[in-house]
């Protein structure tokens, strides 16, 4: 493998709707797919400055149908997003679909083959069509949403014979990493109410997120003074001991869409245009860990091949986002990138080190809890809020200095390891 | 008629076996067993059987209702990540455990533990679970 881009690739926009719930959600209540998903181009087209016929190509991903129902959704959204007559297609990683087609677009812009590529991801895990019309939705159950999901899981052996995310993703791998730190159970949770914490403050200065109430004031709206009390209670049981149901995924619907063109050009377009420095891709069948849980293959490799590709370190990082669909698997990857010592993840946590105001900023937009989980468009919020940081565009959540490096990390069920590496021009 | 791989999985299953490929190139194990060598990509295989016995390395749960009807009577369960004596990793449903904190903490302090197929059969499917010995 050459692992190399033959030319510069950079970001020349990035756009994201509200993650939230069409059924609820006051910004996106109302809407169709197709127009919560415009929200998210016309966005990133103005913020590009790109006007939508000088768009050569268009990677468009959606990872499940059942609810969306818009198969084939190049043409069945071309006119909704004025991108009539345009190469492209639709594509799916799950929950690495927006950042693999970021990868695609870089591979095909550095080819020379198309000069400016828009890739979009949006999705809905929390309402479907209704029946047959053409403009209502419904909500779906959450099991119906897992069910679903789980359709991206080896439907040979594993789905079959009993698996399901919230163990394999998350309570077996919070045990391989107690064990092998030699960290109590008690300190774990105490740490994952701690990373908890953290994403839901970055929420709550977070207008698109779905969750924008602080934990401190959830646990206070409940009748709880004491935190910790709150965080042991019924309202916060645990989905896969020790792993409580405050450390996973809070399922979205939402879109997010980006503007890739060539870094030689990218002055013209942005006045901050972030170059895209290196990706990694790999993807692997369950079991997807072995003696370690808690260092997979997959992301191992993913993060080797983004170094390499990128000619950067682990010490040039300023921000990182890690898939924190499941908050273990998310200090997994913090750890495996560098971007924190093996082992002290939890530890920084209870010292306020992954804040946006300290040292070692983490997923800054409150990450999958907090900011929401919309499978193939959330890849694309994770680099929204890195090219927002990387311009000093995050508002009240700004890290300080703004990050010149940073690198995004999604896993797409199941499972696909990805990894950008961006850094400001 | 051909038959697939994957039904004669869960046949051998309801035989109390399970069935693996060994690869004749790179001697690797695939199981549950497919077209190709999980490690080299090799087509040249052998059916094989293990033994199912190895090492429960550490035991969660899922929740109840499971993502999967099949599950629906047993939810919310309790799931092993297992080492294998023939060096296979696996993971299973784990049968006479109570999902509850106090129990799973107990079997995380002891430490690896042995366990042994279970075989269930639930919504008319033979599944490998295990149980501990
Ligand atoms: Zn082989």
């Amino acid at each position: 493998m050459r692992n190399k881009l033959r030319d510069g690739v950079s970001i020349l926009g990035v756009g994201c709707s509200q993650f939230g719930d069409l059924l609820e959600t006051p910004e996106i209540k109302g809407l169709s797919l197709q127009e919560l998903t415009n929200q998210a181009v016309q966005e990133a087209l103005a913020d590009a400055g790109v006007d939508p016929l000088e768009i050569d190509a268009v990677f468009i991903g959606n990872a499940m149908v059942h609810s969306s129902q818009l198969p084939g959704t190049y043409s069945q959204l071309a006119k909704w997003l004025g991108m009539q007559f345009k190469s492209g297609v639709h594509f799916e990683a799950q929950c690495s679909t927006t950042n693999v087609g970021a990868a695609m677009a870089a591979m095909a812009i550095a080819s020379g083959v198309y000069g400016k590529v828009l890739v979009i991801g949006f999705e809905a895990t929390r309402t479907r069509a209704k029946e047959l019309s053409p403009y209502e939705r419904e909500p779906i159950s959450t099991d119906q949403a897992w069910a679903w999901t789980d359709l991206a899981v080896n439907q040979a052996y594993s789905v079959p014979q009993g698996y399901e995310i919230f163990s394999t993703y998350n309570g077996l791998v919070a045990l391989g990493y107690c064990r092998k730190y030699g960290i109590s159970i008690e300190d774990y949770d105490r740490g994952m109410m701690e990373i908890c914490r953290s994403r839901r403050l970055h929420g709550s200065m977070t207008p698109k997120a779905i969750l924008q109430e602080t934990l401190e004031d959830e646990a206070a709206r409940l009748g709880f003074n004491d935190l910790k009390e709150f965080w042991e209670s019924r309202y916060n049981p645990f989905v896969a001991w020790p792993s409580r149901v405050r450390n996973v995924v809070s399922v979205a619907d939402g879109a997010s869409a980006m503007v890739l063109g060539r870094s030689d050009e990218a002055r013209s377009y942005s006045v901050s245009p972030v170059e895209l420095l290196g990706f990694g891709i790999v993807y692997g069948d369950l079991p997807w860990y072995g003696s370690d849980p808690t260092v997979w293959p997959i992301d191992r490799m993913a993060w080797q091949r983004a170094y390499q590709m990128s000619g950067i370190s682990p010490r040039d990082l300023d921000y990182i986002h890690t898939h924190d669909c499941s908050n273990i698997c998310g200090i997994c990857n913090l750890e495996i990138a560098g971007y924190i010592p093996e082992g002290k993840s939890l530890y920084y946590a209870m010292d306020g080190r992954m804040g946006y105001d300290a040292d070692r900023p983490v997923s800054t937009h409150g990450g999958r809890h907090a900011f929401g989980h919309a499978w193939a468009a959330s890849a694309g919020s994770d680099t929204y809020e890195a090219v927002l940081q990387m311009r000093g565009e995050a508002g009240k959540r700004q890290i300080k200095p703004w990050p010149e490096t940073a690198a995004i990390h999604t896993h797409g069920y199941a499972m696909i390891s990805t990894v950008l590496i961006l850094r400001r021009c | 008629m051909a038959e697939s791989i994957i039904k004669r999985y869960y046949d051998t299953l309801g035989e109390g076996k399970l069935l693996a490929t060994n690869c004749l190139d790179c001697e690797g194990y695939t199981f549950p067993p497919t077209t190709a060598c999980e490690y080299c990509g090799s087509t040249d295989l052998e059916f094989i059987h293990l033994s199912g016995k190895g090492k429960l390395l550490f035991l969660s749960h899922g929740v109840a209702p499971p993502p999967n009807a099949r599950f629906v009577d047993i939810a919310p369960y309790a799931y092993g990540h297992i080492l294998l004596e023939e060096g296979v990793y696996v993971q299973g449903i784990v049968t006479g455990v109570k999902p509850e904190p106090e129990v799973l903490q107990e079997i995380y302090d002891r430490g690896p533990a042995l366990v042994e197929p279970d075989i269930i059969e639930l919504q008319g499917l033979k599944i490998l679970a295990f149980k501990m010995v």
